[in-house]
């Protein structure tokens, strides 16, 4: 295949700003969503040890914390706002972090390095894919100072509780601040909308529904790039079965995405509309009762919500899975020094995962109401998606077997992936299960494994990543010994963490509530919360050791060299960092990325390109 | 340290292990089950809980020892296979039919607690209304909607009497009144936003769904009374054995305070016996504060 079409030799020597800032070169791109990823992850993290203190020490005045909170909450923490944190948490986890940080930024950054490509198939949309997440940003960090706060509704934004707009109170109405309303003085506007017994999800979750169609649309663009890049831009020589499973992940990836974002962006302007045009997409028909209020007929139906809203977040899941178990199997492959085992397997086991990934999603409705006659099929495809997860294990394991394994940090953090996600998975059958899922649904059961594999599996595949490639990114070292503090204690106090959770769901103790306390089936797992809190703490601060290496390593890391971990996909033959264009001349594609051990050679590694040698150095602006 | 780290996995994943072991014994475990199907769903539970140990002791062991066993060593050089397809085979198979098992093992049990023609005929009936941030229990009083007899007898003015309230109903918020062996049959609405009836100690949860209304039944086991009438306050005590009703969907700032109770009587008589108490009770108060008194 071609590498792509000519370019007009690179006569333009831009700025500062159209090279940092306005780039169209992906690797900058990627690097952008590296780094706004990585600021959300943060914000994320301090959402959830605003949780878990709460969780902890249910009511209690928290040192330091309680002078923040207004002298009318008592100088605690209040039911509503707890609601806004675990919702926001969630949001900003899920759709400025994980998928920015695998999607955007390594698939941005990867994509055209591993296959030998000068860049992505359209760089200016490229681009636009990342300034589109900035009026994202905006609009999700200013919903946090409107009235009434960022959404509060979960993550999950179930009409009616999310999408209802009429006023608890006649008179008032919190969507426009109506004139008769401005008259009050601020106390008594306080009070009302304090003791109302319906606060509406009000402008909050309006920003919080325009946002998210700015990261959909985001999303949507960077899929196409990369789809059109990986079947029409490959190096010669560069077979789709000669890809690294990165790109196979991120191929896959890129299809869901194009296939279920759009029924999530409809989803949202439907209930967008909801709110602000009083239409009664999830409105029923008898229209609802609040107090003594009453809102008009509808002609909806609030479950038609959740159909559209888990037809695309359950292949989201997937979504934020599938680029990290790519990573992760060339990063085994890498420093076990051995051929990955199984390739094709793993590769028609990402599909599918994938393609049942499209059928599965009514298990989040199993209770909701649906007809009960429905959960029967879902969950047996459910039930089903364990069997491509397992071969993917074993066949980590296979890779394992009879390797020279180095213990080197991407290692570390590759290998917990595979022991942290056997649990994420085995814990997702209880789920599947019907029956089961009658008592732990809606309780920490459910919080347990999506942690599981989400910050167990997903969150150490991208700190994996992050480690492995970063001498490709800056041409410099992340400091070894403290990634490996950083590993060994995120390791142990997220075990800690979330381990636990599946202890107190077991139990039965639900989800999302503000206080447990009160409840006598749940009365006694204090000791459990509180020890959950604990660790939860200890482990944001564990992060503060990533962030310090990642920063310093920018500027005082040990210089990297070409090829520090003597990896053979095409990206490690580039120069660190790779120079705009990737490569100066086209490289030609001989074997598959895994040929670690073999006996034709005197190394235990082989580059992927026949001209590997030529791939470094100065670009030449070359005519071909 | 590099023998180390398989031994760093294998102490972590030791204490989960442990800590999962220990749980039922420090009370950290599924809450008392009291439902005449909550066995069954049990039993499932159990049966994947097992599967799920095994495998998980098998892969993470496995993993362990290859961490151990193949640390690497300058000099070494690693085994160069691509794989073997009669591996791949096993472990295609076999999980999948341990994984069709376990999802046909599940079906008969969903289908008897959630399809609304499977449900056996009820003895009672009562309407919960999920509201923000309560319970509200609508019981009928008129005997023709009392017993498994009068209901099969009287089943369309069940139907009328789900639509609509009648002015003998009695009410009461946060107290479902049930008696052992009863077969009760909830019709759960809403009128405000998505709830969720979860009764823990029965196994059953159902989301209430604004415009519907949907039927949840569930049954106490005999033997598991827990509220007697107390001489003394005249009333009826409260629940010996604490057996919550809960929300479970997010519902606005007061989901984490939707506590209701659930009296098991000992018998239909005794059921009665407090139908005609809170009903002789709801109508005074309503005589009463017509009269102006408090």
């Amino acid at each position: 295949m071609s590498s792509g079409t000519p370019h007009a030799v690179h006569a333009h020597h831009p700025g500062f700003i159209g090279k940092y800032i306005f780039s169209t070169d992906h690797k900058v791109i990627g690097i952008q969503f590296l780094f706004s990823g990585l600021i959300f992850l943060f914000i994320g993290g301090a959402l959830a040890m605003l949780v878990r203190i709460q969780l902890g020490w249910p009511g209690a005045q928290i040192p330091i914390l309680s002078t923040l909170f207004p002298a009318s909450w008592g100088q605690r923490m209040d039911p509503a706002f707890y609601n806004m944190l675990f919702s926001m948490h969630a949001s900003v986890m899920i759709f400025f972090v994980i998928i920015p940080l695998l999607a955007g930024a390594f698939g941005n950054f990867l994509i055209p390095l591993m296959i030998g490509a000068k860049d992505m198939a359209f760089p200016k949309l490229n681009m636009c894919s990342y300034w589109f997440m900035w009026p994202a940003f905006i609009v999700i960090l200013s919903s946090f100072f409107v009235e009434g706060g960022a959404g509060a509704s979960g993550w999950t934004s179930y009409p009616t509780v999310a999408s209802v707009t009429m006023p608890p109170y006649p008179g008032i109405d919190f969507a426009t601040g109506a004139e008769e309303n401005k008259s009050l003085p601020e106390k008594t506007k306080a009070a009302l909308f304090k003791d109302s017994p319906a606060q509406p999800a009000g402008k909050g979750q309006i920003l919080w529904l325009v946002s998210l169609i700015f990261v959909g649309v985001s999303s949507m663009m960077g899929s196409v790039n990369y789809i059109t890049t990986i079947i029409n831009m490959r190096a010669p020589g560069m077979t789709l079965f000669r890809m690294p499973l990165s790109i196979w992940a991120m191929f896959i990836t890129a299809i869901l995405q194009a296939m279920a974002l759009p029924v999530l962006t409809v989803a949202l302007f439907l209930q967008l509309l909801d709110k602000t045009f009083n239409t009664t997409f999830f409105l029923p028909p008898a229209g609802l009762d609040f107090g003594n209020q009453h809102t008009a007929v509808g002609g909806g139906q609030p479950l038609l919500w959740q159909h559209l809203f888990w037809f695309y977040s359950h292949p989201a899941v997937y979504i934020m899975i599938l680029p990290a178990m790519g990573f992760v199997s060339d990063i085994i492959a890498t420093f076990s020094r051995k051929p990955l085992f199984g390739y094709r397997p793993m590769v028609y086991s990402l599909a599918g995962i994938a393609g049942l990934g499209f059928i599965v999603w009514g298990h989040h409705m199993f209770q909701s109401g649906m007809d009960p006659r429905l959960g029967t099929g879902f969950m047996i495809a459910t039930i089903m998606i364990a069997l491509p997860s397992a071969v993917k294990v074993f066949n980590w394991l296979g890779t394992v077997w009879g390797a020279n394994i180095q213990y080197t940090t991407p290692m570390l953090n590759a290998l917990a992936f595979v022991s942290m996600f056997v649990i994420g998975g085995l814990s997702g059958i209880f789920m599947a299960a019907t029956p089961v899922d009658i008592a732990i649904h809606d309780t920490y059961f459910i919080v347990a494994h999506l942690h599981y594999v989400l910050f167990m599996s997903s969150l150490f595949g991208i700190f994996g990543a992050i480690y492995f490639w970063y001498p490709k990114m800056f041409g410099k070292m992340m400091s070894e010994p403290w990634g490996k503090v950083h590993f060994a204690l995120t390791f142990v106090f997220s075990n800690c963490t979330f381990y636990p959770m599946h202890i107190i769901g077991i139990g039965l103790q639900p989800r999302r509530y503000f206080d447990w306390s009160d409840f006598g089936f749940t009365r006694h797992l204090g000791p459990l919360n509180t020890f959950i809190s604990i660790s939860a703490l200890l482990l944001g601060l564990t992060q503060l050791i990533f962030v310090a290496n990642f920063l310093f390593s920018l500027v005082w890391g040990k210089k990297s060299g070409l090829n520090p971990w003597h990896s053979n996909s095409l990206e490690w033959s580039a120069s660190s960092p790779a120079p705009h264009g990737n490569f100066p001349v086209v490289p030609i594609v001989d074997r598959g990325p895994y040929e670690y051990a073999s006996p034709d050679v005197e190394e235990d590694y082989q580059p992927q390109a026949r001209n590997a040698a030529a791939l470094s150095g100065q670009p030449v602006p070359a005519a071909h | 340290m590099k023998k180390g780290w398989s031994i760093f996995f294998g102490v972590v994943i030791a204490g989960i292990t442990g800590l999962t072991a220990v749980s039922p014994w420090m009370g950290w475990w599924l809450p008392k089950n009291l439902c005449v199907f909550g066995k069954e769903t049990d039993d499932l539970f159990y049966l994947i809980l097992w599967i799920v140990t095994f495998f998980f002791l098998l892969t993470e062991g496995i993993l362990v020892y290859a961490l151990f066993r193949y640390a690497g060593e300058p000099g070494r050089r690693a085994a160069y296979f691509h794989g073997a397809f009669s591996l791949e085979l096993i472990w295609t198979l076999v999980p999948a039919v341990i994984l069709l098992f376990i999802a046909f093992t599940q079906v008969q049990a969903w289908n008897r607690i959630k399809v609304a023609s499977r449900m056996p005929p009820p003895d009672q009936i009562m309407e919960v209304s999920a509201r923000q941030f309560e319970w509200r229990v609508r019981y009928p009083t008129d005997p023709k909607f009392l017993g498994q007899d009068a209901l099969k007898e009287n089943a369309s003015a069940v139907d009328s009497w789900g639509k609509e309230a009648q002015f003998d109903d009695l009410r009461v918020v946060n107290q479902i009144h049930i008696w052992e062996g009863s077969s009760v049959r909830v019709h759960l609405k809403t009128r405000d936003v998505i709830h969720s009836f979860f009764l823990p100690n029965m196994r059953i949860k159902q989301d209430a769904l604004p415009g519907k209304t949907i039927p949840v039944w569930f049954a106490a086991e005999k033997g598991t009374a827990n509220t007697k009438y107390n001489d003394e306050t005249r009333k009826w005590d409260e629940p010996t054995v604490d057996c919550d009703l809960a929300c479970a969907e997010l519902c606005g700032w007061g989901h984490y305070k939707m506590r209701g109770k659930l009296y098991i009587h000992k018998d239909r008589e005794d059921y009665e016996k407090w139908l005609k108490q809170a009903k002789e009770e709801q109508d005074r108060h309503a005589v009463d504060s017509a009269a102006g008194q408090p």
